[in-house]
This record gives structure tokens, sequence and C-alpha cells, in this order.
């Protein structure tokens, strides 16, 4: 007779991984093989998380087709299935798998817009927590400002791209055949924020150093490490726009000023 | 209109002995314009568990009806012990909620730190009652209150198992003081599924346990080799068999609120408030109506 936690690993290789031989022979027949029986769990262990996905993900569904879709979720969820039993917190790793999935080989903006979708169900459903004073760095001294290390607010995201994946995303969300129709793919990059407005999530265009800039400060980088790697001209203006936009949750000041390169690309 | 809802919020939000339904986000803004005369509604808890406006649509119904909180990822049954971090989620939603009900699955779902998205069955056997009755202890322990726990539907059984299920669901409630939440849908799933006599499971429930019925549709499947199965899915009307199997169950528990749920294919919200009127009319034609179950 297995211990619990034995079968329960059994049901994990059958359900995840499609071996039912550690599993099968723990189950009563009745008619019907054990192996149809673990298949119905599988079915919705697949099928659930496949719409949780598709929830995730709908211009990317929309893109693809269902068929193609499941396809691909067929193969992501059995390598990466979820870590915690709240949906919201589950997809993040399904646009680096479409980068490499074949059949996806060919539509390198499927990558993009897939990290634009799930920087906009971040948006939508990150936790409420409140957005950072400005007040409160008014309050250290400014020989210290160089030490703040900005937390980004969790509803907040960056996402850069070759393609005009926001453009994409939206003529496809509005099912808008004739704009998506008319996008040029090799218009050149977009360097995007993407961030709960007061009516819904708001993707907003950058220019290439105030993005980098930006990525810095969510980073985590010091101000004045920052400063010095990635410093546009009205740094000191885009500080004081996210601070207003409540794009910061917090800071903390740090002790020394490290000397490293940018953290993006 | 608002009917009882202000006499529900000076209750503290117990859950009425009436019908509800399951509040899903296709619904938030129909039932915020329709204000539905329904008993109280019913959430998942996991829906819940992140931010945003699914959060504040919550705040709003939350101030007008009655309110139970059903989870579907806490994993009662899993032998490494409850996710903490679940639990912690779990408790802050409650907190913030004050629901009337708090409900979990006798199921399992999660093993070595990875989520299976589906209420697996359990071996039914001394072992399996430990870790469940342990698990629960550690929710009831944490929450603060009692918990009422649900038969589930299942589709295979193991060769293992030496407890009858409605045997073993009367320990976990005997043992941990939790209450149970009887889904008369899952019993005439299972039983099909199994040959069980779904009356035979009814009478050996403790009426006294009982906190809440639950009604759902199913599927069946006829399979090639002639087996047919029934399917939980959640996806349709209540068929008329387990109509009356739900009248047999009030007449042996006495009234006790009630949730119609449907959970893919989710109809109009009308669809789901008929649903509820039928489940209401039977519970009108129950003698000896009881005022206000709560799990707190």
């Amino acid at each position: 007779m297995p211990r619990l936690l034995e079968l329960q690993r059994a049901m994990y290789l059958s359900l995840v991984e499609l071996d039912d031989r550690e599993a099968a022979p723990h189950i009563v027949v009745d008619g019907l093989a054990p192996e149809a029986r673990l298949n119905i769990y599988r079915n919705t262990f697949i099928g659930s998380l496949t719409n949780a996905l598709r929830l995730c993900y709908p211009a990317i569904h929309r893109l693809v087709g269902a068929e193609f879709f499941a396809g691909a979720t067929a193969r992501f969820i059995p390598a990466c299935p979820p870590e915690t039993a709240c949906l919201d917190d589950y997809g993040e790793g399904f646009a680096a798998f479409l980068a490499g999935f074949p059949p996806a080989a060919g539509f390198s903006y499927l990558t993009g817009v897939a990290r634009l979708e799930w920087a906009v169900f971040r948006a939508l459903r990150a936790p409420d927590r409140p957005a950072l004073d400005p007040k409160a760095l008014a309050e250290i001294d400014p020989a210290e400002h160089p030490l703040v290390c900005f937390t980004p607010h969790p509803a907040v995201g960056l996402v850069a791209d070759a393609a005009p994946v926001d453009l994409i995303w939206r003529a496809v969300i509005d099912r808008d055949d004739a704009a998506l129709g008319a996008i040029d793919l090799a218009a050149g990059p977009v360097w995007l924020l993407v961030e709960r407005g007061l009516h819904g999530v708001e993707i907003i265009r950058f220019e290439p150093a105030a993005w980098r800039f930006t990525a810095d400060l969510f980073a985590g980088r010091p101000i004045g490490t920052t400063l010095a790697v990635s410093a546009p001209a009205n740094a000191a203006e885009l500080i004081a726009g996210h601070l207003l936009a409540g794009r910061f949750a917090g800071f903390e000041l740090t002790t020394f000023l490290p000397t490293l390169p940018a953290c993006h690309p | 209109m608002l009917h009882d809802a202000a006499e529900s919020r000076a209750k503290g939000g117990s859950i009425p002995a009436r019908a509800g339904i399951g509040l899903r986000f296709p619904h938030h803004q129909a039932v915020l314009d329709a204000h539905p005369a329904i008993g109280w509604f019913e959430i998942h808890a996991e829906n819940y568990f992140a931010g945003g406006s699914p959060l504040t649509y919550l705040e709003h119904v939350r101030r007008d009806y009655p309110l139970s909180c059903h989870g579907v990822g806490l994993s009662l049954g899993s032998a490494g012990g409850i996710d903490h971090n679940h639990l912690r989620r779990l408790r802050d939603l409650v907190t913030r909620f004050e629901p009337g009900l708090v409900s979990e699955h006798l199921s399992w779902s999660v093993v070595g730190g990875r989520y299976l998205a589906d209420l697996l069955p359990l071996p039914l056997t001394g072992e399996a009652l430990d870790v469940v009755c342990r698990n629960i202890d550690a929710v009831q322990t944490c929450l603060g209150r009692r918990i009422l726990v649900e038969n589930p539907s299942s589709y295979l059984r193991y060769r293992h198992s030496t407890i009858p299920e409605w045997d073993f669901l009367a320990a976990v409630a005997r043992n941990t003081g939790c209450g149970l939440l009887c889904d008369v849908n899952n019993i005439y799933v299972s039983a099909g599924n199994h040959g069980w006599e779904p009356s035979a499971y009814l009478a050996a429930l403790d009426p006294a346990s009982i906190g809440e019925i639950h009604l759902a549709g199913h599927a069946v499947k006829d399979l090639d080799d002639g087996v047919r199965l029934r399917i939980d899915d959640h996806g349709s009307r209540v068929c008329p068999e387990v109509w009356v199997l739900y009248a047999e169950a009030l007449a042996r528990f006495a009234p006790v609120p009630t949730l119609v749920e449907w959970d893919i294919d989710v109809p109009p919200l009308a669809t789901l408030l008929d649903e509820a009127a039928k489940a209401q009319a039977v519970l009108d034609r129950v003698p000896d109506r009881v005022g206000y179950a709560t799990a707190a």
C-alpha cells in the first residue's frame, strides 16, 4: 500500500509527465482502464490551465487561433506547472516558451506581444498597493538622493520589442483587421511602459533613453548609479513624472553606490 | 431592490438558509446594476487573491449581500501539509470581507510545490484521514473559525481505500469540529460513477454537521465500451434527478443555505437566478425554516 505522499507523486507523474506506470496499479478498474480514468483528470489539468492562459493572453489566442494555442499550452503547461493555486500568478514564462516553440518560429513578434500581454495582465491584477508619496523623498537630505533605490509599483511594467507590439495588441483586442493589416512590422522598435490607469490599463510609448533610464530605476539601481550609466537629459523630469504618476511603491537608501553597467541590453 | 440587505449586514454577514449563486466575473457589473433579489453570493476565494477591479467589485457586492468564501486550492489532502502562503492569502481575504461561510473540498491538488489545477481524489485510508484532519486543524486555527468541507465528485477509486467516503467525511467532521458542505450533484455524480446509492450516502451524513448545500449541472459521457461516466463540469442546469435528491436532502437536513454553481460556459445572470429560484421554491416547501447558518 503506497503512502499518501508516494501516491500523490505518482499522480503528478501521470498528470504532468504522462507516465501512468506508478499510479495506474493503485486504481480500481471497475469497467474502465485506470489510464482512461487518469486521463479525465489530466484533461481537466490541461484544460483549466489552458483556459487560464487564454484569459491572460487573449491577443495571442486570437492571433494564432484556438488549435495552435491549445497545442502550445499542451507543451507549456507540463513544462511549467503552476507553483501556486492562484491562477493570477500563472503564465509569466509563456512568452519565453513561445520564443523557443518551433511552430512559432518566423513569428518573432508573438513573443513581444506575449510579453506585453503579461505586463497588461499584471497591471490589471497586481496587488493593490499605495504609491510612494513624493513627500517622503523631500524628507531626506538632498545629499542622499543619489543613494535612493526605488521599488516599482507592482501594477507598472516595462516592455521593449523590435516590432510595434502595442499596435498589434490593440488591433487584435479591438478585432480591427484593417488596422492589423496596416501595421508595418519593420517600423522600428518600441519602448513601452504599461500601468494601471483610472479607466483600465494604459500603454505609453517612451523614447529609448528615457525607457532605459526608467528600466534601471525599476531594477532598484541607486539614482546615482543610474545617472552615471544611462542619464537622459530630462532625468529629473522623468523621475518627477514617475513619482507623480504613482509608478513607485517605495524606496530605500543604499549604503554604497556600485558602478555597474546598465541592466538592460 | 435591496430587500433584506441592510438586515444581512446587521447580522454580520451570516448566510441565510436561502438560495444563493456563485459570483462570476462576467456578472460583476450586472449584479451591481440589477441588484437581484438573491439571498447571498459565493466566491471562489482564489479569484480574489490578486488586486485590481475584482476586489473593487467585491467590495460593492459585499456591502449589499452576505458572502460565502469557497476555496478550490487549499489542498486539504496534501501529504506535504498546507501551503502557508496560500493560507495567509485566504486569511487576508476572509479578514477583509468577513464571509458568513468559508469552505473547501475533501481533495488534494498540490504536491512538491506544484498545483495540479483539479480537485484530485484521496485514498480513503487512516493515513489520509490523519493528514486531512491535521490540515483542517491548521486552517481553522489560522482563520480562527470553523470551515465547511465539501464531499468530492470523482472518476476513480484507489485499491487501498478502506473507509467509505461518507464515513470518512463523518470522521473528518467529528475529529476537527468542521462542518460539511453537502454537494448533492457530487453525490449523484460519484454514485453514478462508482455504483453507490445516493440516498444511502445522504442518510449516512449527520444532519447537524451540514452547513450548506451545493447544486450544479453535470455532463454525461457514454464511452465506447458501454461505460457511462458523469462529469462534474458545472456547465449546465441542474438535472431533474439532482433536484429530487436535493428535496430529499432538505427533508433530512432541514433548510440550509443552497448554492447554484455554474463555472463553464457561464450563462446570463438571469439564467443563474432562474436556477436559484427553483432551489428557493424547494426550500420554501420545507417546513420549520431556520434562520441563519454560519460557520464562524
